[in-house]
């Protein structure tokens, strides 16, 4: 992390300052304890040394303009180190990094503090970097859930975030909610599907589908794809897991989530979905990702070719024998209460404590939704027809010339994980232990890093 | 053997306990003021005198500090006492006692004694007593490693608890709200403990956690009642000791319900409720709060003589409707 220069408080009473005068450039070598800039108050003026050695660059505090207290000036990079500075990422999505108070460290000190103004210091670094005011517990669930704390509407006292909030930004229809987390990259990106979807429609040819950028970021795009009765918010608890600096875009099959509410005649006609809604972004070559059924559709891209995939990743793929656990989708699509539902969502996993009550309360408003349900239920009966996977994606894999990497939980009730025996040797497979059809949920932190190892190489 | 099980007070309750100590163990005696033929002044020893005698049930002279050194000295050659305070407040008299004899002497011997004393401390406000015999100073007590600090809220437990404490191989101290003697419940016959160290829960709840001690746990109950007809639904804790404190029973119902109210009649500031609130916002359990953690205790007053201003200076179950509201609410 590059150190933040600040502009200091240097007075008791004192909200804004200027910067008289830069005695270093932009993209100059400092030492800790050199001279960095002049600051002018009503009262004095004052010489601030450099809190860390390094590179000086981002230089935003201009000379000679009121800047607020507290507010970073510049910013000190290490050696090697690249990029932006960590504000955007400050702005994102990762509310529990932004708890941390500033390290002494990013402090910049002014040389010719009085010892009784010292302690001022602490002052601003000290506050959170992120104002928004929220529980302990809505932090949490927040982290959890890899939404960002600040886009959230507090309902408590001066705002404060608490857990129902955080339940209902879950909860909420999947446009709001799209709009409400991430407005820089819908807003940035180009519109083709990003407009208001016309009402569930049946289309004849290749129909685009709901989408939403999760994180924004350089080098290749991470394109995911969900798993039957799921949606692209299931990704976020994977991107609480660690920092991810690569673009991650998240589609919603159809009849899920934010998609029109169609079914599709097989495989082929879901890939073409995806390829037109890949067409209309124009990514340049991207690493695909599927968890389960949504594994079968990514594989299907990535062999028609039609798609620019450079490697896939299949989590807990369907497609890759005949047996899948038909009790659980019947039941699946069919429950309609808390009740009812958590006996299921339960065999999704193999420790039921990693099921999140945002988790379940976002399934439950799912469930409530019945022509979401119909329809998927349309979508079970044509593709898993009596607890039977009725496609092979075997004879596909063994012809890409791709990277790819299947990644299964040892205990995944769903799809036996010895289905994932016999796959063509350039194929590596990935088997966690104690860990059933969610490894992306239930081993969030390793399933994301082979996911950004796969698009870095 | 069979237990029958019947109505007693809080009073009956204790007095039963020191009889079945009194009876089974010939190392157990009584000591306080008046004790004897007047029967306590919260008539509490009645007339066991008369059914153990005067050597057994011992009426001192009015001085805490020698009571209670005759006590920790009994104590330390092996006797079991239980010395009787009139009024918990008295207790500044015999802090010597207590606090540098009672609770270090096994720690500065290495061990090679120990003191199993008990003492009861009548406490607590609401009988017009005023400034000087109404006080809750449980946690003055419960400030001092070497001493455990118990305050029994029911008959069942006061009895329990007693003769825990009287097997017990360390001082212990039994804090008895005064309002609690004539209250009634549920008293088996014949022996029994209710361990030192742990609290219980009183009533399960989803919405929030009250943590009580002594009487308080009576008005948090009567406080759950009315809320629940509001859709409130409140868990309440009886903490029951304070040392050594029941953690993790408090961090689970924590957890469950992500909201915390402490009630305690003693001074709210450096209270009881103050190091349930620390300990629950040092723990695992911060991170499930959904709400700030709220104390009700004593007033920063010594206890006025006026009936009405006694009672305004205490915690009541009003106090306890509005707290909850206001935090199940979300608008505190």
């Amino acid at each position: 992390m590059p150190v933040e220069v600040i502009l200091p408080k240097v007075d008791m009473d004192m909200a804004t300052g200027r910067i008289s005068r830069w005695y270093v450039d932009e993209g100059a070598a400092v030492k800790k304890g050199d001279l960095l800039f002049e600051i002018e108050t009503d009262k004095a003026a004052m010489e601030i040394d450099a809190p860390a050695s390094g590179t000086i660059r981002d230089i935003t505090g201009k000379e000679g303009i009121d800047i607020a207290v507290g507010e970073a000036v510049a910013w000190i990079y290490a050696e090697g180190e690249a990029g932006k500075p960590a504000k955007d990422v400050v702005a994102e999505a990762k509310p529990v990094q932004n708890l941390a108070p500033a390290a002494p460290a990013s402090v910049a000190t002014a040389s010719a503090f009085s010892p009784a103004l010292a302690p001022v210091k602490a002052v601003a670094p000290s506050m959170p970097l992120n104002g928004t005011r929220a529980t302990p517990l809505a932090r949490r669930l927040a982290a959890e859930a890899g939404l960002a704390l600040e886009t959230i509407a507090g309902s408590g006292p001066k705002g404060r975030v608490m857990r129902k909030d955080v339940e209902s930004a879950m909860t909420a229809p999947k446009r709001e909610v799209k709009a409400a987390l991430w407005p820089d990259q819908i807003i940035s990106r180009p519109p083709a599907s990003s407009q208001p979807r016309p009402a569930p429609q049946r289309s004849a040819g290749a129909a685009p589908l709901n989408f939403a950028w999760l994180r924004q970021g350089e080098g290749r795009p991470i394109v995911l794809i969900h798993g039957f009765g799921a949606d692209l918010n299931s990704w976020r608890p994977m991107l609480a897991a660690g920092p991810v600096d690569a673009p991650l875009l998240a589609l919603d099959l159809p009849a899920h989530g934010g998609s029109p509410r169609h079914t599709p005649a097989d495989l082929d006609a879901i890939a073409a979905d995806v390829e037109a809604t890949l067409a209309s972004l124009d990514l340049g070559p991207i690493l695909l990702v599927g968890h389960s059924f949504g594994g079968a559709v990514a594989a299907t891209v990535a062999a028609r070719g039609h798609a620019d995939v450079r490697a896939l990743a299949l989590i807990a793929p369907a497609g890759l024998g005949p047996e899948i656990n038909g009790a659980f989708l019947q039941g699946f699509v069919r429950a309609k209460s808390e009740a009812s539902l958590m006996p299921w969502l339960r065999q999704l996993v193999a420790a039921e404590q990693v099921l999140s009550k945002p988790f379940v309360n976002a399934t439950l408003a799912q469930a409530a939704d019945s022509e979401l349900r119909t329809a998927q239920g349309e979508i079970s009966d044509r593709f898993f027809a009596d607890g039977t996977q009725t496609f092979d994606i075997r004879g596909l894999l063994a012809a890409l010339r791709i990277p790819v990497r299947v990644i299964v939980g040892a205990n995944d009730r769903i799809i036996p994980a010895s289905q994932s025996q016999g796959l063509p040797g350039e194929v590596a497979l990935h088997v966690f232990p104690a860990t059933g059809h969610m490894p992306q949920v239930e081993r969030r932190e390793q399933v994301l890093k082979i996911l950004l190892e796969m698009a870095r190489a | 053997m069979d237990q029958a099980v019947r109505e007693l007070s809080y009073a009956q309750a204790i007095q039963e306990a020191m009889a079945i100590a009194l009876e089974s163990d010939e190392r157990v005696f009584l000591m306080g003021e008046d004790i004897g033929v007047y029967g306590g002044a919260f008539q509490v020893t009645g007339d066991l005198v008369e059914r153990f005698g005067a050597d057994r049930v011992i009426d001192t002279p009015i001085s805490e500090l020698g009571g209670a050194g005759v006590a920790v000295g009994a104590a330390v050659t092996g006797l079991r006492p239980i010395f009787e305070f009139q009024f918990s407040d008295f207790a500044t008299l015999a802090m010597e006692q207590i606090v540098n004899q009672a609770a270090k002497m096994r720690y500065m011997l290495g061990g090679a004694v120990s003191v199993p004393v008990v003492m009861r401390f009548p406490a607590g406000s609401g009988t017009g007593a005023a400034a000087q015999h109404s006080q809750s100073l449980e946690a003055w007590l419960g400030h001092v490693p070497g001493l455990k600090v118990i305050q029994p809220a029911t008959p069942y437990d006061v009895k329990g608890m007693l003769l825990a404490a009287v097997a017990d191989p360390d001082p212990v101290m039994i804090f008895e709200h005064k309002l609690l003697y004539k209250t009634k419940g549920p008293v088996p016959e014949g022996y029994y403990t209710v361990p030192i160290g742990k609290a219980e829960i009183r009533r399960e709840g989803r919405d929030l956690t009250i943590v009580a001690t002594s009487i308080m746990v009576h008005k948090a109950l009567e406080a759950a009642k009315t809320l629940e007809a509001e859709g409130i639904d409140v868990e309440v804790v009886d903490l029951r000791t304070i040392r050594p404190m029941d953690k993790e029973t408090v961090i689970e119902s924590v957890k469950k319900t992500s909201r915390l109210l402490c009630v305690y009649e003693g001074v709210k500031t450096l209270g009881v409720g103050a190091e349930v609130s620390a300990m629950i916002a040092e723990s695992e359990a911060f991170d499930f709060l959904d709400a700030p953690i709220v104390r009700l205790g004593g007033a920063e007053t010594p206890i006025p003589y006026n009936p009405e201003l006694e009672k305004a200076t205490v915690p009541q179950v009003p106090d306890i409707l509005a707290a909850v509201r206001s935090l199940a609410t979300g608008s505190r």
